[in-house]
């Protein structure tokens, strides 16, 4: 795991985007173990007070559990997994939405261009 | 201890100069007598088998050859000098070449885990040992000296001279090396003092840079009148040199040293606590 | 936790620090940030006692500097703080001579993390192993705050990196740092908290998450906010 991250945003918020982007892609598995705080700190190259509040926040959006003096696993909450994958696409689409409405672009048109574009790029 | 640590430490900084100062004493020293013993013993023979003169005459012309002739040489007065100048100049460069070049040792020592005075101590106590360390030195050699002059000249044309004879005989000698136990610990104590008072004002200067050598100037010069005064005022009063009992003389001589001293490491430890900057 | 309050500092007529304060927290790494001169080293002196100061007070977990604060804070100038002649091992020992927090293992550790040769002269080490060699020197000691001058700066690329790779590792858990720099691209990411420096006083005074967080703003446009006016 290796990322730039913009300048202006929360680092520790990036950090759980970035987890929540690759728990939605399947990168990452339920019940797979992840790096420890100061692992991801190394990894990332960010201060290990973030990556710490990075792992609070998600812990505290069950995104990720500890037992005990267990490494931090990925949950296996069929709930909150989906969820995961709803909010990005939500929030994919949402921003695509903002960004084509302006154009008043028949939706129908819109439809045709996305099937073509998402079938070329695959 | 920390203060036994510095001192090894210091001590270790300069032993290669020291020995190359000590090697050139014994070397000059003892090439001196056996060139100038030869010389002497040279000129006894054209003297007395060349030229045929008498033994007394040439004796009285040209005298018996003595340690104490010899240590008037350049060949001991030369080294001896050098390793003045070289302490002296030491004196100085033991502080300043912490903080000087591309290598500030001195964060290093003002950061120890220690009372800063001990740096102070250590520095004084590694001038002091490398002065001992020099008479001691020359106090070895006189001896070995002694030998190689008996070895070289023959007994009617050299005047024995004791340690004590050759030492007094030398004129300077004396004053590192005096004969009385209590004139080792004036002669001592004052050079201590002067030290003292020296590295005072170096701390001065190393506190306050350049305000701070005109500070340690004005320190030194005061440390200097006040110690002579009682000698100054009795020239200046014009009431003679022998006003004072000379151990009145002794005894207020020495309550000013202990009281300069006193005040120069009390001045010391405030400065290199409080006001010296790397 | 380490509180500089109201230090105030002169060289000559020229007014170095004009009041500065701050407080630098254990578990944090706090950055004195500034364009050259202003007074960011003289700072780090003015806390370990190494230039004296004209007004103000520095407190150290509460108290006043004195002697054993050198086993608690260590001190990382950017300078060369050993003599030439010494090997690195040599610096090594003089530090276990003295300091009863030196940690051995640690020490070693670092020697490897930094790949330095142990029986090298100082003399003849390159500048960013130089740098290597003075974090290694404070590093290795136990203590509760680390002060670093100017770590990355003057040092090629892969020194830096190695250097950072240092602020998120085990070496600084649970301490307090303290380090200057001018340049901040490096470590954006690495500090906790800015204190932003300028003509002798402090201008700002931030957590950077918070920045982000509350200002939408980088480390960089509040540098550009303050040293453009």
């Amino acid at each position: 795991m290796r990322a730039n991250f913009n300048n202006r945003d929360p680092v520790y918020i990036q950090v759980i985007r970035q987890f929540k982007e690759k728990i939605a892609a399947g990168m990452l598995e339920p019940g797979q173990e992840i790096p420890s705080r100061r692992e991801l700190a190394n990894q990332l190259k960010i201060n290990p007070n973030t990556a710490q509040r990075a792992y609070k926040e998600m812990e505290e959006q069950k995104l990720i559990f500890t037992e005990r003096n267990n490494p931090s696993r990925i949950t296996k909450d069929e709930a909150v997994l989906r969820d995961v994958r709803e909010e990005l696409i939500a929030e994919a689409v949402n921003s695509f939405v903002t960004a084509v409405r302006p154009i008043n672009v028949p939706l129908n048109e819109v439809i045709g261009m996305i099937e073509k574009k998402y079938k070329e790029e695959a | 201890m920390n203060y036994l640590k510095l001192v090894n430490f210091e001590v270790n900084r300069f032993i290669k100069i020291y020995i190359v100062l000590l090697g050139i004493t014994m070397v000059s020293q003892i090439a001196g007598v056996i060139v100038k013993a030869n010389q002497y013993v040279g000129d006894v023979n054209q003297a007395i088998y060349e030229e045929l003169t008498p033994k007394a005459e040439f004796l009285e012309m040209y005298g018996q050859i003595s340690m104490g002739m010899l240590t008037r040489s350049m060949w001991f007065t030369g080294p001896i000098a050098l390793c003045i100048a070289a302490l002296l100049f030491y004196l100085f460069l033991i502080w300043y070449r912490d903080w000087f070049g591309k290598n500030t040792f001195i964060y290093r020592l003002l950061m120890l885990p220690t009372a800063r005075l001990n740096l102070f101590w250590s520095k004084i106590t590694t001038i002091f040992l490398m002065v001992l360390g020099l008479v001691a030195v020359q106090l070895l050699l006189l001896p070995l000296e002694n030998l190689f002059l008996r070895m070289i000249v023959s007994k009617d044309f050299r005047t024995e001279l004791s340690i004590i004879q050759i030492i007094e005989q030398s004129g300077y000698m004396s004053v590192f090396i005096p004969t009385q136990l209590l004139e080792f610990f004036i002669n001592y104590g004052i050079g201590f003092m002067v030290v003292v008072v020296l590295f005072t004002a170096i701390l001065f200067e190393r506190s306050f840079r350049f305000k701070g050598m005109f500070l340690g100037i004005v320190y030194g010069v005061s440390c200097t009148l006040l110690f002579l005064s009682p000698i100054l005022i009795t020239e200046l009063i014009g009431v003679g040199a022998n006003y004072f009992y000379p151990n009145e003389l002794f005894l207020i001589e020495l309550a000013l040293g202990l009281i300069i001293v006193a005040a120069s490491i009390y001045v010391s430890h405030f400065l290199i606590k409080r006001k010296i900057t790397v | 936790m380490i509180e500089v309050r109201d230090i105030k500092k002169k060289f000559g007529r020229k007014k170095v620090l004009n009041g500065v304060s701050f407080t630098a927290n254990k578990g944090e790494i706090t950055c004195l940030i500034g364009i050259n001169g202003a007074g960011k080293t003289t700072i780090l002196n003015a806390i370990m006692a190494l230039t004296p100061i004209s007004g103000g007070e520095i407190l150290i977990n509460g108290e006043k500097l004195h002697k054993e604060t050198y086993e608690r804070v260590a001190f990382i100038p950017d300078a060369i703080t050993m003599l030439p002649q010494m090997t690195i091992a040599e610096a090594m020992e003089f530090m276990k001579d003295f300091y009863k927090k030196w940690n051995q293992k640690r020490a070693d550790e670092l020697l490897s993390f930094f790949r330095l040769k142990p029986e090298e002269r100082i003399s003849s080490l390159s500048k960013g192993n130089t740098a290597k060699m003075n974090l290694l020197l404070g590093l290795a000691l136990d203590v509760e705050f680390l002060l670093m001058d100017e770590p990355f700066s003057g040092i090629d690329i892969f020194s830096r990196e190695q250097i950072a790779e240092v602020f998120t590792s085990h070496l600084i858990e649970g301490r307090g740092v303290i380090i200057t720099t001018h340049e901040i691209n490096d470590i954006e990411h690495l500090i906790d908290k800015v204190v932003l420096l300028d003509d002798g006083i402090v201008i700002k005074d931030f957590h950077t998450e918070e920045l982000r967080a509350q200002e939408g703003k980088s480390v960089v446009d509040v540098m550009r906010e303050v040293y453009r006016q």
